[in-house]
C-alpha cells in the first residue's frame, strides 16, 4: 500500500454543512479529506464529484477527497473540523476520540446542544477525546450560499489562540470567508444554537404572512433571550453582537434557505410537525434544541417567552394565533432590564 | 535536598527570573524600580527593625545607581535583587539537618503532639484513641499517590483550611513512607520557635507575604518549579491562604500550579529519564477547625466593608501551635485526609501503571500535548489554559472528596432554617441578631437535618462529595447530638446550645463557617439574603 500523505485538515461529515466547508477549503490549496460515514457517499464525491442529497446542484471540485476510514484520517490531520448534527455528535466524536492525540486541533461547527443533558458540543469533546485544544467554528455561513460563492464572514472561538490561529490560517487563501477569533467558547455555541430557536419563530412569522415589523421584534427580542440564557451560562454577553450572535439570527431568520425557517412556515400554513421532518432530508436543530432549552430554562427558572411560544407550537399542540395572542399580551417592561441587571 | 542540588537550584532559579526580565529594557527597568518601589513599602512597616534598616540601606544603594544608569548595568542591579530574594528563599536550608530531620522529626513530631494532650483527657479518651495514627485517618487512592511519588515527581495539593494542616500533610507523608515535600511555609511560621524547626527542616522553604514585588513571586514559582525538576516532590495549597468562608475552594492560583507543566516541558526538553510531574489532591477534613472564629471574622469584615461592625475586638488570635494541638486533640475527632486520583499535569487521571487516561478511560499519550512540529515545546497562552483545566479538575476533586461532617449539616440546616424565617433582612442584620427566632424547635431541627441528610446521602451516592462515616450509619439524633457536642465544646462562644426541646443560635458567625463548607454542592437552599 502506498504510504499517504499528511493532510492540512480533516473534515468530518458529509453533510451540507460538511461539504460547503470542503468547497472552501477546495479553493486553498490546503490537503484535506472529508469524511463520511456511507461508502455510497464516499464513491459518489470521489468519482462523480457531487452529494446529490446534501448539496444538490452542485459539482464539487475535484480536489474534494471523501474516505470512510476514520481512524486512518484522525492520524494524518493536525485539525479536525467537526460537522456533524448533535444527534450523532457524540457517538463520531468517541470515534475520533479513539485515534486523536494530544496535540491535534479538535473544531466542530455543530450549532445545537445534546438534548438529553443539555450539554455543549465541546463539552462534549472535552468527554469524548483526550485533546484539549477545541473550538467552535460558526457565523451566518447558509451552506448553499457558501456553495455559490459568496463572501461570508465566520468567528472562531476557542480557549487556545493557537486554534483560532489555525482555523484563520486554513481558510486564508480562500478570499470567500473572514475568520474572526475570539474567546467566548460558551457564548458562540449558545449564541448558534439558541438562532435556531428564533428561525423557527420568524418562519412561522413569514408563513402568517407577517412582514418585517414582526420578524424586527421577535428577533431582537430572541436576541435578548439568547442573551440571557448565554449570560447565565456564563457568556459574555458582547458576544451576542457578533457573528455567531445577531449575524447569524439575522441570516437564518431571513431566509429562506434555513431549514428552521421552512419547519415554521410550513407549521404556520398548517403542516403538522411530524409530516413536516418526515419530509425533510436534513436536520432541523432548532426543534431537538427548542426542547433541550425549554427543559433548561424550566430548571434554573429562567423566563423566556419566545422559546415557550415555540415550544408550545412544537409540543404542546398549540395553535399558532394562540401562542401569538399569549406572547402579544405578556405584560412589558424596560427594554434592557434582563441585560442591564445580569 | 541534597547540597549541590541546593547550589542547582539558586543558580537556575536567579538565571530564569533574570531572563525572563531582560528581554527588553523597558521591561528591566519597570521590574527594578518597581521591586524598589515595594519594598521600600514593605520595610515602612517592617516590625524587625535592625533587619529593616539593613535591607533598606541595600535597596537605597541600588537605588542610587539605578537612577543613572546603563540599560545593561540596571540588568546587573536587577540580578542582585533576583538572587538577594533568591537565597532567602531557599537559604536557610541546610541538607544536613535535613536528612536528619527526614529520620528523626516525625515520630519526634508524633511524640510531642501525644504528649500535648492533657492528662486528664487522655484518661477519658479510650484506650488506643490516644495516638496520633487514630487521630489522622489517611483514606481514598493512598496506593496510586505512592505508585505516582515511585514513578514521577508529585505535586500534592490540598484544600487548606488551618495552620495545622501542613503539619498534618507533613505528618501523613511520612506515615505514608514518602520523604519529606517541599513546601513554601509563610514567615510567621518559620518565626514560631516550635513548629519553626519543622518548617526548617522538612523541605520547606520562606514565604514572606509581605514581599508584594512581582520579581519576587517569579522567583518563588521558579523555585518550586526548579525543585520539581530536580525530582524533589512538592506540595502547596493552590487556594494560596486557608479559606476564609469555611468553603471548599473554588478559584485556585494560576501561577505555582502551572509549576508543574513547567517542569514537566524542560523535563521533555531536556530528555529527562524520569519526566513525569504527577498533581495528587487531597483534602484535610475537621470537624471543628481551630481558627474558624478569626477566619469567618476575617472573611465577614472583607466581604462586607463597612457594613459588618465588629462587635467585639477580642476575637482570639490564632494561638500558639501548641495551643492549637492540644485542643484539638483532645476532642474526640479525627482528621480525615482524603486523597484523590493523581492526575497529569493537563487533568487527566493517572492509572497505577502511570498512565494517563481520558474520560472514557482510554490511555493518552500525554507528551502530545505539549509537541509542536514534533517537538516539545513551550507556549504561554496554550499552558496557561492547560493549568485552568487543570485547576478545574483539581477544584472538582476537592468538592468530591470533601467528606461532610456533623458540623457542616448540623450548621447548614440550621442557618439555612434561620434565612428562611427572615425573608427580605440584610444579610449582615440575620448574621448580628439572628432575627426574630432565637431558637429552633428540635423537632423542626432534626426534621431539616434528616432531610438534608437525605440529600448528601444522595449526592454521596452520586460521587459528588463524601459523608463522615457517622453520617451514613448514625441515626439524625445521634449526628444532631455528636454535632452539638464540639459546636460547644472548643470555641470561645458556642455556635449553638440546646436547652429543654429548643435549640438556640448563638454564635451565627460560626454557624455560617460550617455551614459554608457545604456550599458549592448545589443543595437546595433559601433564598440567601443580599
Amino acid at each position: 500500500m502506498k504510504k499517504q500523505r499528511n493532510l492540512d485538515v480533516l473534515i468530518v461529515g458529509g453533510g451540507s454543512f460538511g461539504t460547503a466547508l470542503a468547497t472552501l477549503l477546495a479553493g486553498t490549496g490546503k490537503a484535506f479529506e472529508m469524511w463520511v460515514r456511507r461508502e455510497e457517499l464516499a464513491e459518489e464525491i470521489n468519482t462523480r464529484h457531487t452529494n446529490s442529497r446534501y448539496a444538490s446542484g452542485h459539482t464539487l471540485s475535484e480536489g474534494i477527497r471523501a474516505t470512510t476510514n476514520l481512524a486512518a484520517a484522525v492520524k494524518r490531520a493536525p485539525v479536525i473540523l467537526m460537522a456533524v448534527p448533535s444527534k450523532s455528535f457524540r457517538e463520531v466524536a468517541r470515534a475520533v476520540g479513539d485515534s486523536i492525540q494530544g496535540d491535534q486541533i479538535l473544531v466542530h461547527t455543530t450549532k445545537g446542544f445534546e438534548i438529553e443533558t443539555f450539554k455543549r458540543m465541546s463539552v462534549i469533546l472535552r468527554e469524548e477525546t483526550c485533546t484539549l485544544k477545541t473550538g467552535v467554528f460558526s457565523g451566518p455561513n447558509l451552506a448553499g450560499e457558501i456553495m455559490a460563492g459568496h463572501p461570508a464572514g465566520a468567528t472562531v472561538a476557542s480557549h487556545y489562540d493557537e486554534v483560532i490561529h489555525a482555523i484563520q490560517d486554513l481558510f486564508l487563501g480562500s478570499g470567500r470567508i473572514r475568520v474572526y477569533g475570539g474567546h467566548d467558547v460558551v457564548g458562540t455555541e449558545v449564541g448558534s444554537a439558541f438562532k435556531n430557536i428564533i428561525a423557527l419563530a420568524a418562519g412561522v412569522s413569514d408563513g402568517m404572512g407577517f412582514g418585517n415589523n414582526t420578524k424586527s421584534l421577535l428577533l431582537t427580542r430572541g436576541l435578548s433571550e439568547m442573551a440571557r440564557v448565554g449570560v447565565a451560562l456564563g457568556a459574555d454577553v458582547f458576544t451576542f453582537g457578533g457573528l455567531t450572535g445577531v449575524g447569524d439570527l439575522m441570516c437564518t431568520c431571513a431566509s429562506p434557505l434555513s431549514r428552521n425557517h421552512q419547519v415554521g412556515e410550513r407549521l404556520a400554513k398548517g403542516e403538522t410537525l411530524d409530516d413536516v421532518l418526515n419530509s425533510m432530508t436534513q436536520v432541523a436543530e432548532g426543534v431537538p434544541t427548542t426542547k433541550a432549552m425549554q427543559r433548561y430554562a424550566d430548571s434554573v427558572g429562567l423566563d423566556l417567552p419566545i422559546v415557550r411560544a415555540v415550544h408550545r407550537l412544537l409540543f404542546e399542540d398549540w395553535k399558532v394565533a394562540d401562542a401569538l395572542v399569549q406572547l402579544m399580551h405578556l405584560p412589558v417592561g424596560d427594554e434592557l432590564a434582563t441585560l442591564r441587571y445580569r | 535536598m541534597r547540597e549541590h542540588d541546593k547550589e542547582r537550584v539558586l543558580v537556575e532559579v536567579a538565571h530564569r527570573v533574570f531572563d525572563h526580565y531582560t528581554k527588553d529594557p523597558r521591561t528591566t527597568e519597570r521590574a527594578l524600580f518597581d521591586t524598589l518601589y515595594e519594598e521600600r513599602i514593605r520595610l515602612e512597616t517592617e516590625n524587625d527593625r535592625s533587619k529593616a534598616k539593613k535591607q533598606a540601606a541595600f535597596y537605597r544603594k541600588i537605588r542610587r545607581e539605578a537612577l543613572q544608569a546603563s540599560p545593561t548595568r540596571q540588568a546587573e542591579l536587577l540580578k542582585q535583587v533576583i538572587e538577594a530574594f533568591a537565597e532567602e528563599v531557599a537559604g536557610h536550608f541546610d541538607p544536613r539537618v535535613f536528612a536528619l530531620a527526614t529520620r528523626v522529626a516525625p515520630p519526634a513530631l508524633s511524640a510531642l503532639l501525644n504528649a500535648l494532650s492533657p492528662l486528664r483527657l487522655l484518661a477519658a479518651i479510650p484506650t488506643g484513641m490516644a495516638t496520633l495514627d487514630d487521630q489522622i485517618v489517611i483514606e481514598g487512592e493512598t496506593e496510586a499517590f505512592k505508585a505516582a511519588a515511585r514513578m514521577g515527581t508529585t505535586v500534592l495539593v490540598s484544600t487548606h483550611l488551618s495552620n495545622l494542616d501542613s503539619i498534618i500533610l507533613g505528618y501523613a507523608l511520612y506515615r505514608l513512607g514518602l520523604p519529606p515535600y517541599t513546601y513554601g511555609a509563610g514567615l510567621n511560621l518559620f518565626s514560631n520557635k516550635m513548629i519553626g524547626f519543622f518548617m526548617h527542616n522538612l523541605g520547606a522553604y520562606k514565604v514572606d507575604r509581605q514581599k508584594n514585588a512581582e520579581v519576587y513571586k517569579h522567583v518563588l514559582k521558579t523555585y518550586a518549579g526548579c525543585t520539581m525538576e530536580l525530582g524533589y516532590h512538592n506540595m502547596f495549597f493552590p487556594g494560596g491562604t486557608r479559606s476564609r468562608s469555611g468553603a471548599v475552594e473554588k478559584k485556585l492560583k494560576m501561577g505555582l500550579l502551572g509549576m508543574g507543566l513547567d517542569a514537566y516541558v524542560h523535563n521533555l526538553c531536556n530528555k529527562k529519564p524520569r519526566p513525569d510531574v504527577f498533581v495528587v489532591p487531597c483534602t484535610l477534613n475537621y470537624q471543628l477547625v481551630l481558627e474558624a472564629e478569626t477566619l469567618i471574622g476575617d472573611y465577614l469584615q472583607a466581604v462586607g466593608k463597612s457594613r459588618y461592625i465588629i462587635e467585639d475586638d477580642e476575637f482570639s488570635k490564632p494561638k500558639r501551635v501548641v495551643d492549637f494541638v492540644s485542643k484539638l486533640f483532645s476532642l474526640d475527632s479525627r482528621i480525615h485526609m482524603v486523597l484523590s486520583k493523581p492526575l497529569d499535569v493537563f487533568g487527566n487521571e493517572v492509572d497505577e501503571q502511570g498512565n494517563s487516561l481520558d474520560h472514557r478511560g482510554r490511555i493518552v499519550d500525554r507528551t502530545r500535548y505539549v509537541f509542536q512540529n514534533g517537538a516539545p515545546a513551550f507556549d504561554a497562552q496554550r499552558d496557561q489554559e492547560y493549568t485552568r483545566e487543570l485547576a478545574r479538575t483539581i477544584s472538582n476533586a476537592f468538592h468530591r472528596d470533601t467528606m461532610i461532617k456533623p458540623t457542616h449539616l448540623v450548621a447548614y440546616s440550621i442557618l439555612d432554617w434561620l434565612w428562611g424565617r427572615c425573608p427580605g433582612m440584610d444579610f449582615y442584620r440575620v448574621l448580628r441578631t439572628g432575627g426574630p427566632e432565637e431558637s429552633v424547635p428540635m423537632t423542626e431541627a432534626y426534621s431539616r437535618v434528616d432531610r438534608i441528610l437525605g440529600t448528601l446521602r444522595n449526592l454521596e451516592q452520586g460521587n459528588r462529595l463524601r459523608l463522615d462515616d457517622s453520617l451514613r450509619r448514625k441515626d439524625t439524633g445521634a449526628i444532631v447530638a455528636d454535632a452539638l457536642a464540639h459546636l460547644k465544646s472548643y470555641h470561645r462562644r458556642p455556635a449553638l446550645v440546646r436547652r429543654g426541646d429548643r435549640l438556640f443560635h448563638v454564635d451565627r458567625n460560626l454557624l455560617l463557617y460550617y455551614h459554608n463548607r457545604l456550599t458549592g454542592f448545589g443543595l437546595p437552599t433559601w433564598e440567601k439574603p443580599q
